[in-house]
């Protein structure tokens, strides 16, 4: 037991590598057996995540439950695991979220040996992220992620559409999605990586918990270059590196093409965990490790957020295609954790900055868990309809009461209604950054408005109105699968929203000892 | 103590049974209206307990120590935030008329969806039913979303009973902002019409408007004060002291002022003032009890509660009777939207369009109250209002329901709702009749008797009194035109002789819909009688002014009493009795088929009046129109589409011609082709040397011999 | 004693005979054998030189105990080939074997 515990957190982290090459070794013409095993597999990796939240102690401050072993001596790099309230959070979303994907993904026909294997890699991936403490580590999960990402909408994509890119060349959606994020995801990487090379070298280590505290005060120079530039240039490299993957506006159009292209389970698992890495890595890596930058260039960063809130909400509002006006959706929502990173590192402490950060991590999981609900949703309506256009549906919600209901419900979680998740959250970033900037809050509330417009929007074509006679007795409801799916989704909304302090507690506590 | 848990109590019932129809007993009708009447009745009965306690402690004990309790909430920092319940006399007295139109209300569901009735023929969920034949004849259906409707109202009332309990902004939000939802579900009830879904999306988005900088607000005041408890805040000398010191660097106003104004922005949307008011009259596409629910009860008067609510923040500063700038605004909005709803409602055909701006010019009567800082005169028309609005509202619904009843009978195909088509009801639905007499005469103010007069006249002797002539003339145009057109609204339905058939065969409605509107109309006569002035002539004194004394005491600081002065006095008894006679004089008996009198008269202003002065299409095309286009065509197509992507395509476009250009250019010509050279260089040269490969090994040795022997010949003659 | 330039001579006597054979005769078998002479005529050199200059070494015996053993594996495999070859094109005249030629 003892051992158990001790090492939880790499177990939690290999148990779906395990999975995968487990997965790999089945029959793949078994195919029940494959979808079962890999659901059994991610269900454990989730009791396991409960096991960790229920021993966590949010009163502790510092990493817990952590794991050094040497990795590479040479140069200072260590495989270094330990969560804290912030990751803890992340890594509960990202396990709660893959066993929900996976019972999504039982319909996918094609293939299903590899798309299994691809997914329990990814989730090792993300936990990766969420779980080093050593920046190299980071940075080598940071990228795991994207290769089975980049596979599962290369081949499991939507078939259909195409993208013409410019005059007359046109090529398959999903292969112009996948090349789109893989690339925009690499693009940023490529900085990142230096800068990471640049600390490990200057600091001589890469250990997070030692960079914390020594890295602020590293002096001297770095290749002839004074080290308050490099560090300016290095804090920019994550910055872009991580505002990509957020997407912070105007890097965001890699989004709604890879949302929409990606199978419904790699959306929610996109939308829900994916954009977190990055708000994570700004949480994680750019406050702490450059406060003064942070501070410096925290307007621009507030800026950014508040583009992304407005601009995501419009574009929203615009879509005839249901998919994509719920993957724009994201740019907005992510627009408030940005909103609340930017108040945080502008303040630096105190009780705005901790409202802010609270805000934005509660955010990250609420939208997690409101978007990759939304998407299974249009998912559910995509397998029965075969369209995404809104335009095509019309007066659905005689034929498809309980789908209604639930699509209402998450609808206005999405929306931010109080008593429900996203209310919660919003409001403390909203709270925290009006001290900090009045104006950028004040005109994120067009976004907020608009937020309003685009999920009314959504629910007037899909299920108001006059019924589109064509589904007449096409169409059947949720069913039992896709019902197991949606409710512990619709759970955690309800149950953040009414009573938040189970999980803000945890956040708190680490927003209050780390910054 | 027990007063403090039932208090926490008080929104749960309804709660309850939301949950309870939605998940399990939706089939059930039966089952379904039964819960949520039986959580009304509960959530009533808590009220009326809580209430009498409450009276009971008396105007001084409860002001200072209101029931109630908190729990932490949420952890912000090193502390929490708290969220809890407190019920103080304005609290008590609202809560009084919430619980019992609540109840009423739903009672009068269960009539007005033909419970009992059979299945529609050809009715489909998400449309009005259409009748069903039964031997032979046409009779009214079942609602299809019977039990639905049921579980919506009752989490609307969850929310209201939310708002009216919470000690603190943020719950009171929370309350507010579900009655937001539920309207949209109960507006969108009849989600299949095109109207109806136009309605419901108006009406969440037109208020979220006003939801979004209250919400700002709220962040505001939290951030300014560290709190968002009522008391916490409004009772602290020092807190409202600080934030009206405080500049908040926009329009020279203070924090306290921002804090006021962005906070009364919710309440405009929220009570339909005037620019947001639009999505009120779209709001009548629900069906009756959901337009009295929102106009009466519950959401409507939510705004004007909070603003109440909120008044020592709003008068915090005032000095020597002089308004603060949030006084200022918001007595300028409510006079006006008073004046300018009541100027529609003169034009309009439909009998709950009547009521809808009705209300809104109403409700502005109230904001306007507090504006000049009347604020037990506001608390008191709210009240007042609640219950004959809410009797209107039920008794046109009845009346409606009557005529449908009729065009059922007849299988004429008119517009039930439109008053042409009625008259002579009065002999047809006598109950009705004459308790929408009760609530008519109430809401134009008929004096003594009714309770709408007592509230009304309160209103003016504060603007009178405070010297705020602009209002006082404002309000008292506005209810000469009250009285005229809820007289034209009684004569053209009620009097005179029916206008169609449908009218002849019109009849009462089943006991379930009268008996509220009978509980109700007993209110809105006695309730007035509560607050009658210590001063008024003759009858000041005979009952004490209970409610002005009550409610006064939910704040810090009494308020001055104001003197009697016959002028308003007179002006209110010669505004309301005169357009009552003006309205009777001109509508008593329309013919058949006949044209409104006043669109003669009034010429294109009626025109003007009747299209509501096209606020709808200005809003349409200055707000509407580019936010789509914005979001279609700017966002979207040109900024996302053309100029983001089209930067990532230019790149992608140019890394292409550069990869073409080294590999076409560089690799294939230069690199590839000096590689190619060498090897064929090598093979030419081989062609030309390869005929001394002779394959003879004894020749290979010869040659060797003959060299070795060369060279040792070589180095031995050196 | 016989002095050390009679087996000089009489080596390079032996093996001019051999590179004569090797160079003259078209028969492998008899390359082969012309060539063995070569070998003894060498061996019998380092036989002479070690015992007059260097007799209190054994170097020179064992050089040539190490040609005997390379002439007798060079033997054995020559002579396969030459057989393996014989048993293919039925030829054993070293200059009529071209097969791997141009």
């Amino acid at each position: 037991m003892a051992f158990f515990t001790e090492n939880l957190l790499t177990l939690i982290l290999f148990f779906p590598a395990g999975a995968a090459v487990l997965l790999a070794l089945l029959p793949a013409r078994n195919e029940k057996l494959i979808r079962w095993v890999a659901l059994l597999a991610s269900l454990v990796t989730f009791a396991f995540s409960l096991v960790l939240w229920f021993q966590y102690d949010p009163s502790l401050e510092g990493f817990q439950f952590q794991t050094k072993v040497d990795w590479y001596q040479v140069i200072n790099s260590s495989f270094h695991l330990g969560i804290d309230g912030i990751s803890l959070t992340m890594v509960l979303l990202t396990t709660i979220l893959t066993p929900l994907a996976i019972l999504t993904s039982f319909t996918i026909k094609e293939r299903v040996k590899a798309y299994m294997v691809l997914f329990m890699l990814l989730e090792m991936g993300m936990l990766g992220v969420f779980l080093s403490l050593d920046l190299l580590l980071f940075f080598v999960f940071w990228e795991f992620g994207l290769v089975p990402m980049y596979f599962l909408i290369n081949q499991w994509g939507n078939e259909k559409d195409e993208r013409e890119i410019w005059k007359g060349k046109k090529i398959k959606a999903r292969t112009y999605a996948s090349i789109k994020f893989m690339i925009y995801t690499m693009a940023g990487s490529l900085g990142l990586l230096l800068a990471i090379q640049m600390i490990g070298v200057s600091a001589g280590t890469f250990d997070l918990p030692q960079l914390f505290m020594i890295w602020k005060d590293v002096q001297g120079s770095f290749f002839g270059l004074d080290m308050n530039a490099v560090k300016t240039i290095a804090f920019w490299a994550f910055v872009v590196a991580f505002a990509l993957k957020v997407p912070v506006w105007p890097f965001h159009t890699w989004l709604p093409d890879a949302h929409t292209e990606a199978p419904t389970a790699g959306s929610m698992i996109l939308a829900g965990v994916l954009l977190k890495l990055g708000a994570y890595g700004f949480i994680r890596l750019v406050l702490p490790l450059y406060p003064e930058q942070a501070k410096q260039y925290a307007g621009v960063l507030a800026f950014l957020a508040v583009a992304a809130i407005i601009i995501g909400a419009l574009n929203s509002f615009g879509q005839e295609d249901f998919k994509r006006l719920v993957a724009y959706s994201s740019v907005n929502h992510m627009g408030f954790v940005i909103l609340g990173i930017a108040a945080a590192a502008r303040v630096q402490g105190g009780e705005n900055a901790t409202l802010a950060l609270n805000g934005a991590v509660l955010q990250m999981f609420n939208h997690g868990i409101s978007a990759a609900a939304m998407f299974f949703l249009v998912g559910v309506i995509y397998e029965r309809t075969h369209t995404r256009d809104m335009n095509e549906y019309g007066g659905l919600f005689p034929l498809v009461p309980i789908y209604g209901g639930v699509l209402i419900f998450s609808s206005m979680a999405a929306l931010g209604l109080p008593g429900l998740n996203g209310f919660v959250s919003e409001f403390l970033v909203v709270r925290g950054s009006w001290p900090v900037f009045s104006v950028y809050t004040a005109l994120g509330m067009v976004g907020l408005f608009f937020t309003g417009a685009y999920v009314l929007k959504s629910l007037k074509k899909v299920l108001h109105g006059p019924l589109n006679e064509a589904w007449q007795g096409k169409l059947t409801d949720i069913n039992t699968r896709e019902m197991i799916v949606a409710v512990p989704l619709m759970i955690l909304m309800l149950w953040i929203g009414i009573w938040p302090a189970w999980i803000l507690k945890v956040i708190n506590w680490t927003v209050g000892w780390m910054f | 103590m027990a007063m403090d848990t039932l208090v926490w109590l008080l929104p749960l019932p309804p709660l309850l049974a939301f949950f309870l129809i939605i998940l399990f007993t939706y089939p059930k009708k039966g089952l379904s209206h039964s819960i949520s009447i039986g959580a009304a009745l509960l959530s009533w009965l808590g009220s009326m307990v809580v209430f009498f306690n409450a009276v009971g402690k008396g105007p001084e004990g409860l002001g200072e120590h209101p029931f109630g309790s908190a729990v932490n909430w949420l952890p912000v920092g090193k502390g929490w935030f708290q969220i809890g319940v407190a019920v103080d006399p304005l609290t008590a007295v609202v809560l009084f008329f919430v619980s019992i139109t609540i109840l009423m209300i739903t009672l009068y569901s269960v009539g007005y969806h033909n419970y009992g009735q059979p299945a529609g023929d050809h009715d489909r969920p998400g449309l009005p039913p259409e009748g069903a034949t039964q031997d032979g004849h046409k009779v009214p259906s079942v609602e299809p979303l019977y039990s639905r409707f049921f579980g919506f109202i009752s989490l609307f009332a969850f929310g209201m009973y939310t708002l009216v309990v919470s000690d603190n902004l943020l719950t009171l939000f929370v309350g507010w902002e579900i009655m937001g939802l539920c309207s949209y579900l109960l507006i969108g009830f009849w989600y299949g019409k095109l109207s109806a879904r136009a309605a419901m999306i108006k009406a969440f988005l037109v208020t979220r408007i006003g939801d979004v900088f209250m919400l700002l607000g709220i962040a505001f005041l939290y951030s300014a004060t560290g709190t968002l408890n009522f008391r916490e805040i409004f009772f602290n000398e020092e807190v409202l002291h600080q934030l009206t010191t405080t500049p908040a660097g926009f329009l020279g106003l203070s924090s306290a002022g921002l804090i006021g104004i962005l906070l009364f922005i919710g309440t405009v949307g929220k009570s339909a003032q005037f620019p947001l008011h639009v999505w009120l009259p779209d709001a009548m596409e629900g069906p009756t009890p959901v337009s009295a629910m929102i106009h009466a009860a519950t959401m409507v008067s939510a705004g004007v509660y909070m603003v109440i609510r909120i008044f020592p923040l709003l008068s915090a500063g005032a000095e020597h009777g002089a308004l603060t700038s949030p006084m200022v605004v918001i007595a300028i909005i409510g006079s006006f939207t008073a004046l300018f709803a009541a100027t529609i409602a003169v034009a309009q055909r439909d009998i709950k369009r009547v009521l809808a701006y009705s209300t809104i010019s109403q409700l502005g009567y109230m904001v306007a109250a507090v504006g000049i800082g009347a604020y037990v005169a506001a608390a008191f028309h709210l009240i007042t209002h609640a219950f004959f609005k809410a009797l209107l509202f039920l008794g046109s619904g009845s009346v409606i329901h009557g005529m449908e009843h009729g065009v059922f009978h007849t299988g004429d195909h008119l517009d039930a709702q439109d008053m042409f088509n009625m008259g002579g009801l009065r002999s047809k639905m006598p109950v009705t009749f004459w308790t929408f007499l009760i609530g008519g005469l109430a809401l134009s103010g008929f004096p003594i008797v009714t309770a709408g007069f007592w509230s009304k006249d309160e209103i003016f002797a504060d603007a009178f009194a405070h010297g705020h002539l602009a209002v006082f003339i404002t309000l008292a145009l506005a209810a000469l035109l009250t009285a005229f057109y809820t007289m034209r609204q009684i004569s053209l339905t009620f009097l005179g002789g029916s206008r169609t058939k449908a009218a002849d065969h019109a009849h009462e409605t089943p006991w379930t819909m009268t008996l509220p509107l009978v509980v109700l109309s007993v209110f809105a006569i006695s309730f007035g009688w509560l607050g009658i002035p210590e001063h008024f002539p003759l009858l000041g004194g005979i009952i004490p002014n209970w409610l002005g004394e009550f409610v006064a005491s939910s704040l810090p600081h009494s308020l001055a009493e104001i003197d009697f002065n016959w002028i308003p006095l007179a002006t209110s008894l010669t505004v309301a009795l005169g357009g009552l006679t003006l309205g009777w004089l001109i509508y008593r008996d329309l013919p058949q088929g006949a044209e409104d009198p006043i669109k003669k008269w009034l010429g294109p202003v009626y025109t003007l009046l009747e299209n509501k002065y096209y606020f709808d299409e200005f809003y349409d095309r200055v707000f509407v129109k580019p936010a789509t286009w914005l979001a279609e065509t700017f966002t979207y197509k040109w900024l996302d589409r053309t100029v983001i992507d089209g930067v990532l395509h230019s790149v992608a476009r140019a890394a292409q011609v550069i990869g073409s250009f080294l590999r076409n250019k560089i690799d294939l010509p230069i690199i590839n082709g000096f590689g190619d050279a060498v090897g064929e260089l090598t093979a030419k040269a081989g062609e030309k040397v390869r005929f001394i490969q002779t394959g003879k090994v004894q020749q290979y040795m010869l040659i060797a011999l003959v060299v070795a022997f060369g060279t040792l010949f070589y180095f031995l003659t050196q | 004693m016989i002095p050390l330039s009679w087996y000089l001579i009489f080596a390079a006597a032996l093996f001019s005979i051999g590179l004569y054979g090797v160079l003259a005769r078209k028969n492998i078998i008899a390359i082969l054998m012309s060539i063995e002479l070569m070998l003894t005529a060498i061996n019998i050199n380092f036989i002479a030189f070690w015992r007059y200059s260097l007799p209190g070494q054994m170097a020179g015996q064992v050089f040539a105990v190490i040609v005997f053993a390379v002439s007798a594996s060079e033997v054995a495999v020559g002579l396969a080939l030459v057989i393996s070859l014989f048993r293919r094109v039925k030829l054993i005249a070293a200059d009529e074997i071209n097969l791997l030629k141009w």
